[in-house]
């Protein structure tokens, strides 16, 4: 029985061994096509685009050195043919900053316009030189273009979240609200919290996680300020509606000509 | 007083001149009849363009009216049509109805351009809403500046309550007469005596805006007389019911109005960069009043403080650390030592002057963030007032203090850059 078994195990052990080594050999063979295969793909497309971003550099190089050119040739020539002073003839006294006179705009939309001209032209390269090579799947690129969109939501968003905290706190201080740093700071966050919701929808990162994430902050920082201002903001309320009250009263009861007797009383700001 | 300049010369001129001092005592003369009994041109003598009022007002009005000047030299227009069923005996004329119920705007002055054109009137009186409240004899004054004489611009000199018209004391004037070397108490006077140079400059004025626009926008008569070189006269008229804003409060009316002086000046700044000397004062400082009861300057206190806790960040880009620091003193003052001193108010001015040329931040911010900073001004020139000054003595100081000043905002406003401490 036990040589039985011996002869067995003798005949079994070498089997498994061998096809391990050949699995191994195989998955080896698999990884190094696909890596192949993969920097195949990568540095075809490479060199696919390569033309188009040469194209891009150049373009976008060529029409800003084409720009500086043309500015200071207008700026030159406005200022010779007094460009301002004619402009300003006939409107008055009308004081130019150097910064801002006409000529410095004329000079620096002619600029800006070449710059944005070489964009066009060099992404429109780009474009091409991509659509060639896109028989190859490569999702990188196309994302690039998402992020730029997404750094452009994000500037957005801090602007409008920075000019909005102010309006607010100028005019909450104004109204003489006690609680207007906290409100602007509020304001500021819910718009700074919605951007960059949108940023990461736009970046396609977190899916159903960061709406509802934003719907539980944008939510919860609504009704903390719905709370804070309806809470805080009674006595003012009250004061608006006594004022407003008094008024309405002093108007029905003031006659309608009131004499000027030169000692009224009362600060008048206008 | 400067001469006159430019192409366009009045209708015709008599050839006695008043000299400024007696233009006021002679309250009561009307020279109107006699320029009418030498050469009679065809058109009206005066046009007077009446805002907007109530009937009673405007009864009133045209009865000072009929009893000051001369029918046949007199052409009233008036937004209100029944108004010549009421007065047959004056020549009424319908004119537009603008927005604005408390100060001029430029439709006004649109207006008023257009119905002397129409009507071949040799001046303009414009008379402002509660100006029944006006005596006769400031009418004719007013009148007879830019009919008789050689004045362009008269403009009144009310004779107001102690506290009243703060804005105008607080930075109107003391800017008007700092920059554009005018004494003139009232820029923002809602009744004007208009030679028709005058009306045809404000009415150019006012079509660099759109027309919709138009009844919003304020128009500066001071700067544009000064920038034009036409002569400026100023009237002593008495008491006024000066009427006020009705609707938007302090915190819409005071960007509106200093945002709209701020930009003239910015259109301005060829002409007042260059050094002017004042003309000398025709009006005496008034005594201080006897009595002075107190009053609560706790809630703009408050105000103060409340925007220099949250307000430092904003004031920060605006004003420098001198102002800084005397802001943080006022901080923590007590309300009978609260004193906002006149060269730092005039400082704190022009700083925002200049920012808001630089757009250093949004220029609504800007104004917003100007109005505790008045607030305290109002505050001070109050204590001040309380512990014996006159008002009109503390006015001219802070006035004084502008005109001090103005090197630095010459400066600054030339070299933005340059280090300020």
């Amino acid at each position: 029985m036990q040589t039985v078994l011996a002869t067995v195990l003798q005949q079994a052990q070498p089997q498994p061994l061998q096809s391990f080594y050949a699995n191994n050999a195989t998955i080896w063979g698999h990884m190094s096509d696909a890596l192949h295969q993969s920097l195949y793909r990568v540095l075809s497309l490479l060199i696919a685009i390569l033309p188009g971003i040469l194209a891009f550099f150049t373009a976008v190089a060529a029409c800003i050195l084409i720009g500086l050119a043309l500015s200071v040739l207008l700026r030159r020539g406005l200022t010779t043919a007094k460009f301002d002073e004619r402009l300003a003839h006939g409107r008055g006294n009308v004081d130019w900053a150097p910064s801002a006179s006409p000529t410095v705009l004329v000079a620096r939309t002619c600029f800006w316009a070449c710059v944005l001209l070489g964009l066009t032209i060099g992404a429109s390269a780009f474009d091409a030189a991509y659509a060639t090579a896109t028989t190859l799947p490569n999702s990188l690129l196309p994302y690039l273009t998402r992020v730029v969109g997404a750094v452009l939501l994000l500037f957005a968003g801090t602007l409008i979240a920075r000019f909005l905290a102010r309006s607010i706190l100028i005019g909450a201080v104004n109204m003489q609200l006690q609680y207007a740093r906290f409100l602007s700071l509020g304001v500021k966050w819910l718009v700074l919290v919605l951007t960059a919701a949108m940023v990461l929808d736009h970046l396609q990162i977190g899916g159903d996680v960061v709406v509802l994430a934003f719907g539980i902050l944008f939510g919860g920082i609504v009704l903390t300020l719905a709370l804070a201002v309806g809470l805080g903001s009674r006595d003012l309320v009250s004061r608006s509606l006594e004022s407003h009250g008094e008024r309405s009263t002093e108007r029905s009861a003031a006659p309608p000509n009131p004499p000027s007797t030169g000692a009224d009383d009362s600060i008048r700001h206008f | 007083m400067q001469k006159p300049v430019g192409d366009c010369r009045k209708p015709y001129r008599l050839s006695i001149d008043f000299p400024s001092m007696v233009k006021v005592t002679m309250a009561t003369a009307n020279p109107i009849s006699d320029i009418t009994s030498a050469s009679a041109p065809p058109g009206a003598g005066l046009l007077v363009l009446l805002a907007a009022m109530p009937p009673e007002q405007l009864e009133s009005l045209l009865a000072n009216l009929a009893a000051s000047f001369p029918e046949e030299d007199l052409l009233v227009a008036t937004p209100d049509e029944n108004a010549a069923d009421s007065h047959p005996d004056l020549r009424i004329v319908p004119a537009p109805a603008t927005k604005s119920s408390w100060e001029l705007t430029a439709a006004d002055f649109v207006n008023a351009y257009h119905l002397a054109g129409k009507n071949e009137a040799r001046a303009i009186l414009m008379l402002g809403p509660e100006s029944s409240s006006l005596a006769p004899s400031a009418l004719r004054d007013l009148a007879n500046a830019v009919i008789a004489t050689s004045t362009d611009l008269a403009i009144p000199r009310y004779d107001l309550p102690p506290h009243a018209a703060l804005v105008n004391s607080a930075i109107l004037y003391p800017l008007s007469r700092a920059l554009f070397a005018s004494r003139a108490r009232f820029p923002m006077a809602i009744d004007l005596g208009l030679s028709l140079r005058m009306v045809e400059r404000l009415a150019s004025a006012a079509q660099r805006f759109a027309p919709p626009s138009q009844g919003e926008v304020l128009l500066w008569p001071i700067n544009e007389a000064a920038v034009a070189g036409f002569t400026i006269d100023e009237f002593d008229v008495g008491p006024r019911v000066l009427p006020q804003p009705e609707g938007p409060g302090l915190n819409t009316i005071f960007p509106m109005v200093t945002g709209s002086l701020f930009a003239d000046i910015d259109a301005k700044a060829a002409f007042w960069q260059r050094p002017r000397l004042l003309p000398p004062a025709h009006y005496s400082t008034p005594p201080a009043p006897s009595t002075d009861p107190a009053r609560d300057i706790a809630p703009m206190l408050e105000a103060f403080r409340l925007a220099y806790d949250n307000l430092q960040d904003i004031w920060r880009l605006v004003l420098p650390p001198k102002s800084l620091l005397g802001l943080k003193r006022l901080s923590v003052a007590n309300a009978a030592a609260f004193h906002l001193s006149e060269s730092l108010w005039a400082r704190i001015v022009f700083d925002f002057l200049l920012a808001y040329r630089l757009r250093t931040i949004n220029r609504g911010h800007l104004l917003g963030a100007l109005i505790p900073l008045y607030l305290a001004w109002v505050a001070s020139h109050i204590n001040i007032t309380a512990s014996g000054t006159s008002p009109a003595r503390h006015i001219e100081a802070v006035a004084a203090a502008f005109e001090a000043d103005k090197p630095y905002l010459v400066s600054r406003w030339r070299w933005p850059d340059r280090f300020n401490p």
